[in-house]
């Protein structure tokens, strides 16, 4: 597997974009999960036809949009595996 | 005597600190000394099992506190496999520390410096340009967080930096028969009500160790307002009634105080005295339901108090545990861990009012700890003095007791409870550790 793992550039903002998010995230939104190692927002993006979960660093200025069923497959994934995404990309 | 003619500790001063104590005599100058506090740091606390944290303030995969042993910073959390990992809080690569919370829930840590990551148990796993930088020349696995040796009892998390060091176990050596009354309130246990109260205070480690392995002599006098404005159910008179139990050799010791007709198992809410009826030892319920107040130490430095204390004055008492680590950071310093730990099986108003009565008395602003801590401070001041090097205390009380034949617990066990033999244990054990017996 290869160490450098490139930026999923089609899901990113573009440079200089600002994401808003209301203060109050209601049913959609947003989450703020933060640990003394990074934080990450996190809240569910309406598409024409459905929803996916949108997980944003701030700090890498990256974001990931799920839909159901990646999310359903990354429920069944053992903690290791995200440990092998770390070990591909430990930081930027 | 403790020095030598240039006034420095030598091994042979060790050995007469360890003499004096079987005659009933300690020195002043221990409690506020350099050269002891250095030797403790590499004798005692690098070899002794040293408490870390109770396993309820980690109970979720991924939550982690920062302790210390000796002057290490520790890491202890719990896996993602569920299992508890004490390491230490050091990066290998450049040794920036990893966790700087002293609490916290992460899978991984990732220093700050280079970007290192490692799982919460320990291991590598992360490199940041592993194969542009070193080209092969890391293998992950020679390079984890450092590990502490660990074990438990009954929700305790001790460590070790001995790999020689016998079984927690043994070290306990039966301790655990007293331990039970606070780590096993109610058939569920124990847990801690909220992290622990924590600050640095003025004083020797080993004044508070001592105090709290049975010290009921001074509690007439330094806490006498809890008598006379009736928030402790004791009194002058009968205050001296009790035991002192210890475990000979093992250093560990606790005072048992007792009231004539203090109801058994007064200041528990019934079904929770009920549960413990059914739950403990038929020798512990003995003990136990006729004990007032039980203070003791697991050697070196944790600490534990139980007692009712009134949160109105003249009101019946409500049970209250406080469990206490006195960490030694100098000479005459101690950085201080209090929790209040209730009863996982009782009612949130019954934890909260044992916290009210915990925080009225030993949290930092405590009424006892600050009657405690004003004295403390004066003796570690008086101990760093010039004069205090050859001075010595008398420890003499209680010296011709002899066993009482009919108590049901293990160990050393004598009356009346205002005695000294648990702290002639404690420094015994102590000087053991000092002198490299151990």
């Amino acid at each position: 597997m290869s160490e450098a793992v490139p930026r999923p550039e089609a899901e990113n903002p573009d440079d200089g974009e600002v994401l808003h998010y209301p203060r109050d995230g209601g049913n959609d939104g947003p989450i703020v999960v933060a640990n003394e190692f990074v934080d990450v927002v996190v809240r569910k993006v309406q598409t024409r036809n459905g929803v996916r979960l949108e997980i944003f660093s701030p700090k890498h200025n990256t974001c990931v949009r799920f839909d159901a069923v990646a999310l359903d497959c990354l429920s069944y994934q053992e903690p290791e595996f995200i440990t092998s995404l770390l070990a591909r990309s430990p930081a930027p | 005597m403790a020095t030598d003619s240039a006034g420095t500790r030598t091994e042979a001063g060790l050995e007469g600190i360890r003499d004096g104590i079987a005659q009933g005599r300690f020195p002043a100058h221990v409690f506020n000394d350099r050269e002891i506090f250095d030797t403790e740091q590499r004798r005692v606390f690098s070899k002794a099992w040293c408490f870390l944290a109770h396993e309820s303030e980690i109970p979720n995969r991924g939550d982690y506190v920062t302790r210390y042993i000796a002057d290490n910073n520790l890491i202890v959390a719990r896996a993602e496999s569920g299992e508890i990992h004490a390491s230490l809080n050091m990066c290998r690569h450049r040794g920036n520390m990893m966790c700087k919370s002293e609490m916290g829930n992460a899978s991984h840590f990732r220093c700050s410096y280079h970007g290192w990551v490692y799982k919460n148990s320990g291991e590598l796993v992360g490199v940041p340009y592993m194969k542009e930088g070193y080209g092969g020349r890391i293998d992950k696995r020679d390079w984890g967080l450092v590990k502490v040796r660990t074990d438990t009892y009954a929700g305790l998390v001790f460590g070790t930096l001995d790999p020689d060091a016998p079984t927690l176990e043994e070290y306990l050596g039966g301790f655990q028969f007293y331990l039970d009354l606070y780590l096993k309130q109610g058939s569920s246990g124990s847990e801690v009500h909220g992290p622990p109260d924590h600050w640095v205070t003025e004083t020797d480690w080993k004044i508070a160790a001592e105090n709290f392995s049975g010290d009921g002599y001074h509690t007439p006098v330094a806490h006498q307002f809890g008598f006379n404005l009736g928030y402790f159910a004791s009194s002058g008179s009968t205050h001296s009634q009790g035991w002192a139990a210890s475990i000979p050799g093992k250093g560990h010791g606790i005072g048992l105080g007792h009231t004539p007709g203090f109801p058994p198992f007064a200041g528990f809410p019934e079904e929770l005295a009920e549960e413990m009826r059914s739950s403990l030892s038929p020798e512990q319920v003995e003990v136990f339901s006729q004990t007032r107040t039980a203070v003791g130490t697991v050697f070196p430095n944790l600490s534990f108090l139980m007692q009712p204390f009134s949160i109105v004055p003249g009101e019946a008492g409500v049970r209250f545990v406080t469990m206490r680590l006195y960490h030694p950071i100098g000479p005459g310093r101690t950085e201080m861990y209090s929790w209040c730990l209730v009863p996982k099986d009782a009612s949130d108003e019954y934890k909260q009012e044992a916290y009210r009565a915990y925080t009225l008395a030993f949290a930092q602003a405590g009424t006892f700890e600050q009657d405690d801590l004003e004295n403390w401070a004066r003796v570690t001041r008086s101990a760093g003095s010039t004069m205090a090097r050859n001075i010595e205390f008398p420890y003499v009380m209680g010296m011709d007791s002899t066993p009482d034949p009919d108590f049901p617990g293990p160990g050393h066990v004598v009356t009346p409870y205002v005695n000294d033999s648990n702290f002639r244990n404690l420094w015994s054990r102590w000087s053991e550790y000092m002198t490299g017996r151990v």
